[in-house]
């Protein structure tokens, strides 16, 4: 009986957490981020150049954007994870949680920066973070893509 | 202030540098937080409550950043960097540092 029940609650945890909410909630993400992406392109320039080139004369100063976000695994993706450590590989599973991280911050520093009237970012720089103490042995360990991004704004020259 | 993370600031000419300043601080949220991102852990999704933890880490270390900057008299903070470690389970730090310098704006005479 006992087993039954563990592998009920299993096969719920794969299926409705993991298959149906965890990629669902993939999709929209993704679907926003590219909606979000075309929004800006053209407008909005994005480089990681040290130092900007073409900076408008008389322009505002530059100010520098901090956005950081934290992406959560669902639980299939972390199953997933934890067989292909056993045989080794590409995890195609967290590869996505890390460009879904990165890409959704750099589109928060571009909006907080179009909102304060800047129309370019330079020096983009990404790093990860260690929240909640995970890689210093917890013992249920979450698993997450936590980045912080930091850019410039400029007032700059865009055609 | 002007803070950038580049080594100059576009458009203005760095007259004076004054050295390292810096600021940290280690955050935690309280335990329904870390069960709520538990949970969240099994759909996927973002964990908001680590999001915020970093953005108010983030924000009280740039703040002591700058009053340090102030002190001593600076009016831009450049070239800065953060970095995060694990203090313990459940908490985050954050140290945010730069350089302290003082800037003019170009064709400024000085």
């Amino acid at each position: 009986m006992d087993t039954i029940i563990q592998i009920l609650i299993f096969l719920f945890l794969i299926g409705f957490c993991g298959l149906a909410c965890g990629r669902t909630l993939e999709k929209r993400h993704y679907r926003y981020i590219e909606q979000r992406e075309r929004q800006n392109q053209g407008k909005f320039l994005v480089t990681q150049l040290k130092s900007f080139p073409a900076l408008r004369p008389g322009g505002k100063a530059p100010k520098v954007m901090m956005s950081e976000v934290v992406i959560g695994s669902d639980y299939l993706k972390t199953w997933f994870s934890q067989w292909r450590n056993l045989f080794g590989g590409e995890m195609k599973s967290f590869r996505t949680l890390q460009d879904r991280a990165k890409r959704e911050a750099l589109l928060r520093m571009s909006e907080q920066a179009q909102s304060e009237g800047y129309n370019a970012l330079g020096n983009v720089r990404f790093s990860g973070a260690d929240v909640g103490g995970n890689t210093s042995g917890r013992k249920n360990k979450l698993h997450f893509a936590a980045i912080i991004a930091t850019a410039t704004a400029y007032d700059a020259n865009v055609s | 202030m002007i803070i950038t993370n580049t080594e100059t600031i576009a458009g203005h000419e760095i007259v004076q540098v004054l050295g390292i300043v810096q600021g940290n601080t280690v955050r935690a949220k309280h335990a329904g937080r870390d069960i709520a991102a538990g949970l969240k852990n099994l759909v996927g999704g973002e964990l908001r409550g680590y999001t915020e933890l970093l953005t108010e880490s983030r924000r009280e270390a740039v703040e002591r950043m700058m009053a340090q900057a102030q002190q001593l008299g600076a009016n831009a903070v450049v070239n800065i960097r953060f970095t995060t470690s694990a203090v313990t389970a459940g908490a985050a730090e954050m140290y945010a540092y730069g350089t302290a310098v003082v800037a003019q704006p170009d064709g400024v005479a000085g």
